[in-house]
């Protein structure tokens, strides 16, 4: 048996989740397959849900603890006699897979590209040493895994199954005092198929107009380095690299980007990658397939000019 | 009071990795403190420093782990405990080594980094508060105690971040932005060489099994344009990326 978690924004299902359900139907060698909606508005969720999947259960917690996700993951694992449960790879759920796979004994797989069986383990590929290794892994039953974001086909719709309340006694421990959820402007970073990102080297936070105006001509989401968000000029929650955000998009665009490890890290497996900076001895030109060497307050007008004259 | 740091010893992000066998090979690598550990080190001196009691680190790893482990007490951590264990260990089964230990430390609470910079692994620090029955909050931006028996923190979340009141014992896990670790002096140095280091020897076998590494390099077109002609520059970059790359 398999329980998949299943990502949601108390609406609808995001797309993470119909990814997870792809990776859980590619196991069916080791059972049915059923879902999991914790959180908010659940029974709502988990009716969407019921589209793919025969049996989903409703776990109506409230909002967000680690500590409550992997009590109900726990619970519906125990409850449908899963022996692999699979989310969808992010921060928090990468805090509470964790909590789980404890709960379970089981093997835990982070961050997964894709995942196989043989039947009595599960196998899988990830990557590690800050993104620049990618490693096969295999772990007996029972197993808790993350399917990284976009990196499996999305599930389409298959028959129709039935919601079943599941009762859990959440624990307390943390009290949520205060949330502040980001302001989502655009396109979002981890999805955007391109990103436009902007360093230190663009010189003040003014000149992120340019990087707005390239990304918005290109139906981008706009990135920034940690020099940039540490000097207050960006939102934490564009930072790309080790300790931001993680992108692997069709294109990068890195302007007035040195290209430190840290920030390698965080986008060394987009597809194409741009850089635009006046030191020709930068470390992003290494792993660039097109760069300019040049000063980016030129550069950057021209290339939105050069954009906008294409896309009419 | 009595704060913990759990930390590792992992390759200089800087240094170039190598593959030998189908395994990574770590052999001539500057190996350091990992920078997501530094903070958690940087954390429970401050809190000692604050509060009083005890600063203590703990560390999982091979007998070179040693070099990180006097870095942390030339920071200016009390003591070290050094669980040693030579090779891959999954997430789960380092959270049930370290939760023996801390369990008898019995500590007010427990930080370690956010993320491992050699296995990618965000999972230790959640892993460990199951073991030991504790809460936990991860990617954590700033710790404040209230008393002996909470603490509000703020931590990040996918999106966005929130502000949380928190029962100890608890486990918290390093964002940056959590601190500005120090850097050691020379008499910390001197002085980390004198503390006490207590060694554990670990026999314990990993749930999950590393079959193969490999470094795939994406090759790169390396495609330079001069950018002189700014406008000449851009024109070509974006006749590229349509005509060639087929990405816009």
């Amino acid at each position: 048996m398999i329980l998949v978690v299943l990502e949601h924004d108390t609406q609808r299902l995001r797309k993470g989740a119909l990814e997870a359900i792809s990776r859980a139907r590619q196991l069916s060698a080791l059972g049915p397959v059923s879902g999991l909606v914790i959180g908010e508005n659940t029974q709502m969720v988990a009716q969407e849900a019921a589209q793919y999947l025969p049996v989903v259960y409703a776990a109506e917690v409230g909002g967000y603890t680690a500590e409550k996700w992997a009590e109900a993951a726990y619970a519906a694992a125990q409850k449908s006699g899963a022996r692999v449960v699979i989310a969808t790879g992010g921060r928090q759920s990468r805090t509470w897979t964790p909590r789980l796979a404890y709960k379970m004994k089981a093997g835990l797989m982070e961050d997964t590209l894709e995942t196989s069986t043989d039947g009595s383990s599960v196998g899988g590929t990830r990557y590690s040493f800050l993104n620049r290794v990618t490693e096969r892994q295999r772990a007996a039953l029972p197993v808790v895994l993350t399917a990284k974001p976009n990196t499996t086909p999305l599930a389409e719709p298959h028959g129709s199954g039935t919601v079943e309340s599941l009762r859990v006694d959440a624990p307390a421990g943390v009290e949520v005092l205060e949330r502040v959820l980001e302001q989502k402007k655009g396109v979002s970073l981890t999805e955007a198929t391109v990103v436009v990102t902007g360093g230190r080297g663009l010189g003040s936070p003014e000149a992120f107009a340019g990087v707005e105006e390239l990304a918005r001509a290109l139906g981008a989401a706009v990135g920034a380095t940690r020099a940039a968000v540490d000097a207050g000029w960006r939102p934490y929650g564009e930072q790309v690299g080790q300790t931001g955000k993680t992108v692997q998009p069709s294109l990068y665009i890195a302007l007035a980007v040195s290209g430190a490890v840290q920030h390698q890290s965080g986008m060394n497996k987009s597809k194409y990658i741009v850089a635009v900076n006046k030191d020709a001895e930068a470390p992003i030109f290494k792993i660039a397939d097109y760069g300019i060497v040049g000063d980016v307050h030129q550069v950057l007008p021209a290339l939105i000019e050069a954009v906008k004259k294409l896309k009419d | 009071m009595k704060f913990i740091a759990v930390i590792r010893q992992v390759p200089d992000g800087e240094s170039r990795l190598k593959i030998a066998g189908g395994k990574v090979d770590l052999s001539g690598v500057t190996m350091i403190l990992d920078q997501m550990d530094e903070w958690a080190v940087e954390e429970v001196i401050r809190l000692q420093e604050k509060h009083g009691g005890e600063s203590v680190v703990v560390a999982l790893g091979p007998e070179r782990t040693e070099e990180a482990i006097r870095t942390a007490l030339a920071m200016g951590a009390d003591r070290a405990v050094h669980l040693v264990a030579d090779d891959y260990l999954d997430p789960i089964s380092q959270a049930e080594a370290l939760a023996e230990t801390l369990r008898a430390e019995a500590p007010t609470l427990v930080i370690s980094g956010g993320q491992q910079a050699d296995w990618d692994s965000q999972a230790l620090g959640a892993a460990t508060a199951e073991a030991l029955g504790w809460p936990v909050v991860s990617w954590t931006t700033q710790i404040e105690l209230e008393g002996q028996t909470h603490a509000k923190a703020r931590h990040d979340l996918d999106e966005g971040a929130e502000l949380v009141r928190v029962a100890l014992p608890a486990v918290f896990t390093t964002q940056q932005g959590l601190n500005e670790p120090r850097y050691p002096t020379l008499p910390g140095i001197m002085k980390a060489k004198r503390k006490e280091l207590k060694k554990l020897p670990l026999s314990i076998s990993s749930r999950v099994e590393v079959l193969e590494q490999t470094i795939q390099e994406r090759s790169r077109l390396n495609k330079m344009i001069d950018g002189k002609d700014p406008v000449a520059a851009a024109s070509e970059l974006v006749r590229l990326l349509h005509q060639e790359a087929k990405v816009i």
